[in-house]
């Protein structure tokens, strides 16, 4: 059975070359920075996530500055974001060492402006508050991060309603259609046909979504209870028997 | 002459180990320039040189006889590889000398005992090496120090990787070794602290930190590429992996190379290992750190063997670090079995250590693992071993019962973490080759003075590491600060309406948040955890997707898979909650079976003791110490039909 984390450590998309990267010592030879960057792009245009190898462009930014790239970091943080309930967004934010002085006025350095509107998505998802996190990713303040790098990073919303669905399975046997609505930011067929796609069942009389049973959502009171195994008196078992 | 100096010093009571027996050969021996003073036509170097050597003789003169009898004892254990006595002069004496001579100055310098060693360059190297680590730790060193100290650490570890001749013939105790590397890390991190605070420098100190020698000492690239070089000089990995594989010895000598079945390369690998791991919990890249460790695993503390044996202070910095890496990874019920296992040992061994001086760093380092395990404790409650959780208890109980309060509790979280936490520091200097910029950053400039740029153009900031690592977990005790109350809550309920739950907590919270924080509450019910073989009762535990796996060997420390961690689970149906408790049932076969076999034993033994001779007039009772249960049931009258059970007997 393969372990929750092993798709998360070494993904199945991650193409050798990547895997000697990140394993071994060139990762921290700043010529190899593109290769990690466009295996980042890669990831954005085709949905894929690799944490390790992003972590690895974060860590190389750290130690040469002058490698540094805002947008890719702010791709990175993004993909980060979808991977929750896994702590990479908080990684991510580890690695980020203080920017100096912008040297170049020309290209202003959009980091420090959406690092916090970045922070503040994460801490909404975290905290499970998926309606706040739509009305908050459709306002005006977030309109420069979805043109400029929402929009090309394919299926960034697929994978926030995910998320969603992730912490849905695990807490409901039922929901409401609306309320679940409102987390997944879809409504009508669209939301019907993602819940087909999710493998749940709509009753549309009543306007209620049944989820499958999973190993979170199904509860029992357990009482645990010793297991006294026999091998573990035979000592105290047979001396008695000797005393005799 | 030395025959009488050896019997006055003799009668020195604290030099009670062989010291006083060591015949010194020769005093100083004598330089052949010393009639050049005498010459008219010397000319300036020359007579420079004389000076300095004058110089030398002097200071050498001033030094204690004590000293130079154990720095020429210590020369000779060196260059002879005579390990126990190298531990000893190390661990005993140069401890005890410090001490006595050198509490509060520094050791003479390297230049000045030259003449005592005869100029041996690798045992200066070494002799500076233990100077430079007297300065940090009981004096502030100054930037020349850490200058030095620097280049000192780069000939070591120069001398060590790159002779041309293959491994050298040193051979040092692994406690020598394991405080070399520490010690270097140490000094990495000290400078980078040092570094990163450009304020209330003096301009001596700017100049040499801007110059270009000053950007590369203790680059974080040369500090890695020392460790990495070690681990691939002695191939520590390889035979790390050989050995789990349980290859033979053949095989592995052939693995590692002539470098790694040196013992001396071998430690230093590990070490080196354990180094990394500690860099790059300092640098904030906690898979990385973790990842390194894949092939050692985390030894004493996690319950698993060691290679070899290694000081006391390996497995405590390893299990700190370790638990560092987890904690912020948010797999608690890790960080939690890691902290105990080391606290337990350490309690344990602590009886073996209190007469060196590693015993005020590694109670140290426990107390801040007490620490971090409370932190454990208040976000992911589980249960812990009895005799560390009632010593967290009894330590942070009452800032634990004020975190369990929700929100109010941050303040004492931040501050225990900001406690235990290590010291973080960044990877790159502030610009000190630019004075503007570096200017800019000492005197921010306020939003009202007209020559500032906008503060979100880029307006440079000096912020701490740590409270960046702070603001990621505060966010997660955030998170789950509504979860203590829900919790009680919960607890006096089979099923609730979401509704009436909402109607129980504080005024305004509507019925969406409560189920936004019945969410984060599920979250929190569950980490990802390493499994390990499971036995005896934890098969009957349903919850949870846990599995047990029978080996762990060969996996990565940073797999693992979902586990529930909290006893109070429920699930929503609609509106309605239902809740389902689990009870977890003392354990207390293990108690009960150990204390019989230990009764059984002292039995056994009193059985086996000779009887005392019996008294006249008592031998009806047939007592004297012992009795079998069957005669003294015989002599007293049963009065009932019941069995009197041994224990009962009087």
């Amino acid at each position: 059975m393969t372990s929750a984390t092993s798709e998360w450590l070494t993904p199945s998309t991650r193409t050798e070359l990547i895997e000697n990267l990140v394993s071994g010592v060139d990762r921290y030879n700043p010529s190899n920075v593109s290769i990690l960057e466009d295996y980042l792009y890669h990831q954005i245009r085709s949905g894929e996530y690799d944490c390790l190898a992003n972590l690895a462009i974060l860590k190389l930014y750290q130690f040469n500055s002058d490698l540094y790239n805002p947008d890719v970091v702010v791709n990175i943080l993004l993909k980060a974001l979808t991977a929750e309930p896994f702590p990479d967004y908080n990684l991510c934010t580890s690695l980020l060492d203080d920017r100096l002085v912008n040297m170049n006025p020309d290209e202003p350095d959009p980091l420090p402006v959406l690092l916090p509107i970045l922070t503040n998505l994460y801490n909404l998802l975290h905290q499970c508050r998926f309606p706040a996190f739509w009305t908050f990713y459709h306002s005006d303040e977030l309109e420069s991060l979805r043109e400029n790098y929402i929009v090309e990073c394919v299926g960034f919303e697929e994978a926030i309603r995910e998320v969603a669905a992730r912490a849905v399975k695990a807490t409901f046997t039922r929901i409401g259609l609306d309320r679940l609505g409102t987390y997944v930011d879809l409504s009508g067929p669209e939301l019907e046909m993602w819940i087909e796609k999710q493998g749940w069942s709509l009753d549309i009389s009543i306007r209620t979504v049944s989820i499958p049973s999973n190993p979170d959502n199904e509860i029992e009171s357990v009482v645990i209870r010793e297991n006294v195994k026999l091998a573990q008196l035979q000592k105290v078992i047979a001396h008695a028997a000797q005393v005799k | 002459m030395s025959a009488q100096r050896v019997a006055l010093w003799a009668a020195e009571p604290d030099l009670d180990d062989d010291i006083n027996d060591v015949d010194i050969p020769l005093t100083i021996p004598p330089y052949q320039n010393a009639d050049l003073y005498d010459d008219p036509n010397l000319d300036e170097s020359a007579l420079l040189a004389v000076q300095a050597q004058i110089a030398q003789q002097t200071a050498l003169a001033q030094i204690p006889d004590v000293v130079k009898r154990f720095i020429i004892h210590f020369h000779q254990a060196v260059l002879d590889n005579d390990l126990p006595e190298i531990t000893l002069a190390y661990e005993s004496g140069w401890n005890r000398l410090t001490e006595k001579f050198y509490a509060r100055t520094e050791w003479p310098e390297a230049e000045i005992i030259a003449p005592l060693v005869n100029d041996d360059q690798i045992f200066l190297i070494l002799y500076r090496e233990l100077c430079y680590r007297h300065v940090y730790s009981r004096l502030q060193p100054d930037i020349d120090d850490r200058f030095h100290s620097y280049e000192n650490s780069c000939e070591l570890f120069n001398y060590l990787l790159n002779s041309e001749v293959g491994p050298v013939p040193l051979s040092l105790p692994a406690q020598w070794l394991w405080d070399i590397v520490d010690e270097f890390i140490y000094q990495f991190q000290s400078f980078a602290l040092y570094r990163s605070r450009p304020a209330n420098k003096t301009d001596e100190e700017l100049a040499m930190l801007g110059s270009e020698g000053g950007a590369q000492a203790w680059s974080s690239y040369s500090v890695l590429n020392v460790l990495y070089s070690l681990i691939q000089k002695s191939r520590v990995n390889e035979w790390l992996k050989a050995r789990a594989e349980g290859k033979s010895d053949e095989e592995i000598d052939e693995i590692v190379g002539e470098y790694g079945t040196k013992p001396l390369y071998r430690q230093l690998g590990y070490f080196s290992l354990i180094g990394l791991l500690r860099v790059h919990v300092l640098l904030g890249d906690f898979t990385l750190a973790l990842k390194v460790m894949d092939n050692a695993g985390l030894g004493l503390c996690a319950g698993e063997k060691v290679p070899f044996t290694a000081p006391t202070a390996t497995h405590v910095s390893t299990a700190y670090h370790a638990g560092v890496c987890y904690l912020m990874l948010r797999r608690f019920t890790d960080a939690a079995r890691v902290f105990t296992g080391c606290l337990n040992w350490v309690m344990r061994a602590r009886q073996y250590h209190t007469r060196s001086y590693q015993y005020d760093q590694i109670n140290k380092t426990a107390d801040r693992m007490y620490a971090l395990l409370a932190l454990c404790q208040t976000l992911a409650p589980t249960r812990l071993d009895d005799n560390v959780i009632n010593v967290v208890k009894e330590r942070y109980g009452e800032q634990m019962t004020r975190m369990g309060r929700g929100e109010e509790g941050l303040g004492t979280f931040e501050e225990i973490f900001l406690y235990a936490c290590p010291k973080f520091i960044t990877a790159n200097p502030p610009p000190y080759n630019d004075p503007n910029t570096l200017a800019l950053l000492i005197n921010p400039p306020t939003p009202s003075s007209p020559s500032s740029p906008t503060p979100t153009s880029g307006t440079p900031t000096i912020t701490d590491p740590t409270q960046r690592h702070l603001r990621a977990l505060s966010a997660h005790f955030l998170a789950l600060s509504p979860v203590p109350t829900l919790r009680s809550l919960l607890k006096l309920y089979t099923s609730l309406d979401a509704r009436k739950l909402a109607g129980f907590l504080d005024a305004g919270v509507d019925e969406e948040e409560v189920l936004s924080w019945m969410m984060v509450m599920k979250n929190a019910g569950r980490c990802v955890g390493r499994v390990r073989g499971a036995a005896g009762a934890d098969k009957d535990e349903k919850n949870g997707a846990s599995t047990a796996n029978g080996s762990s060997a060969g996996s990565s420390l940073l797999d693992g898979e979902w586990m529930s961690i909290s006893d109070l689970n429920f699930v929503i149906d609609e509106n309605m909650i239902h809740i389902a408790e689990s009870t977890v049932g003392r354990r207390y076969a293990g108690w009960f079976i150990r204390n019989s076999e230990h009764a059984a034993r002292v039995f056994d033994g009193l059985r086996a003791s000779p009887l005392p001779g019996s008294l006249p007039g008592a031998k009806t009772q047939g007592k004297g110490g012992e009795s079998k249960g069957d005669t003294s049931k015989d002599t007293a009258p049963r009065t009932s039909g019941q069995k009197v059970a041994w224990s009962k007997v009087v």
